[in-house]
């Protein structure tokens, strides 16, 4: 966000990483959440908020500065195509990102992107893409822009891709979110 | 009362060391399996519905969460880094 972040990457080196080369032109800019947004709805990606982010949405007032997707690995180019309009460029090729399972889309603001087809919980259990976005729910965040979260049972799952004592936090605040909804 | 004096960069690294670290399978299994008690559960519902009502649109509670992101990066004596963000999707390696 061009209000906290510096400009450019340079004293944000993401220390102890390789430098990064596909970035390399990265500038700052002024960011539209709502059309970030929809250039990732409009795209046809399959892309699912995750992260504290999707916590906000369904109104849990978490601290975050990121944003988070899981995107399906086929739709890896269209979300890249969409987003670069708005200054948010890859820091690895797609190749690598596939390679990885994970990536990022960034400038000032910083998007974390897993495109595994598949990730393991911390605690062992496989969740795959394919059977969480059947049963995504799509959210408005702005007139006619919406935006895709996993079920609330799947988003509790996918907070258990860190097992940092954060997600943990996350997973009490939305067990607390489906007592309220139930 | 006396003024507020922010950490320091150390007990800061400190804390993010803290927050960012990994827990074993184990641990993780045990920590949910411990119950959420009565008051959590209401401490955490009444944040809840104070965030909903206040912001009742996702997209209010997204520019809401920006506006709080911004205040509370302000009000730090560095910058956070990034290595200290939330992300669900980094790494455990």
């Amino acid at each position: 966000m061009a209000e906290d972040r510096p400009s450019g990457l340079g004293s944000w080196g993401r220390g102890g990483r390789e430098p990064r080369v596909y970035n390399d032109g990265v500038r700052g800019s002024d960011f539209d959440e709502v059309e970030f947004f929809r250039a990732v709805a409009e795209s046809g990606a399959r892309a699912l908020l995750i992260g504290r982010r999707a916590l906000v949405v369904l109104g849990i007032p978490v601290l975050t500065g990121d944003y988070d997707f899981w995107l399906h690995i086929d739709d890896l180019a269209s979300f890249n195509a969409a987003v670069e309009p708005l200054g948010l460029l890859p820091t690895h090729t797609p190749e690598e990102a596939r390679a990885r399972g994970r990536y990022a889309v960034e400038n000032d603001e910083h998007v974390d992107v897993l495109v595994a087809r598949s990730v393991p919980t911390v605690d062992g259990l496989r969740v795959a893409f394919d059977e969480v976005w059947p049963r995504r729910q799509t959210l408005e965040v702005a007139p006619g822009v919406g935006i895709a979260l996993p079920a609330l049972d799947d988003l509790i799952l996918t907070k258990r891709f860190g097992g940092r004592p954060k997600d943990l936090e996350d997973i009490r605040l939305l067990e607390a979110l489906r007592s309220e909804d139930r | 009362m006396r003024p507020l004096v922010p950490p320091g960069p150390e007990a800061l690294a400190r804390v993010r060391a803290l927050a960012e670290r990994v827990l074993g399978e184990q641990e993780f299994r045990e920590a949910l399996a411990i119950p959420l008690g009565e008051d959590e559960v209401a401490e955490s519902r009444s944040l809840i519905r104070w965030f909903r009502r206040r912001y009742p649109t996702p997209g209010e509670r997204l520019a809401y969460a920006r506006r709080a992101y911004r205040r509370w990066a302000a009000a730090l004596p560095q910058p956070p880094h990034p290595l200290a963000s939330d992300s669900t999707t980094r790494s455990r390696s």
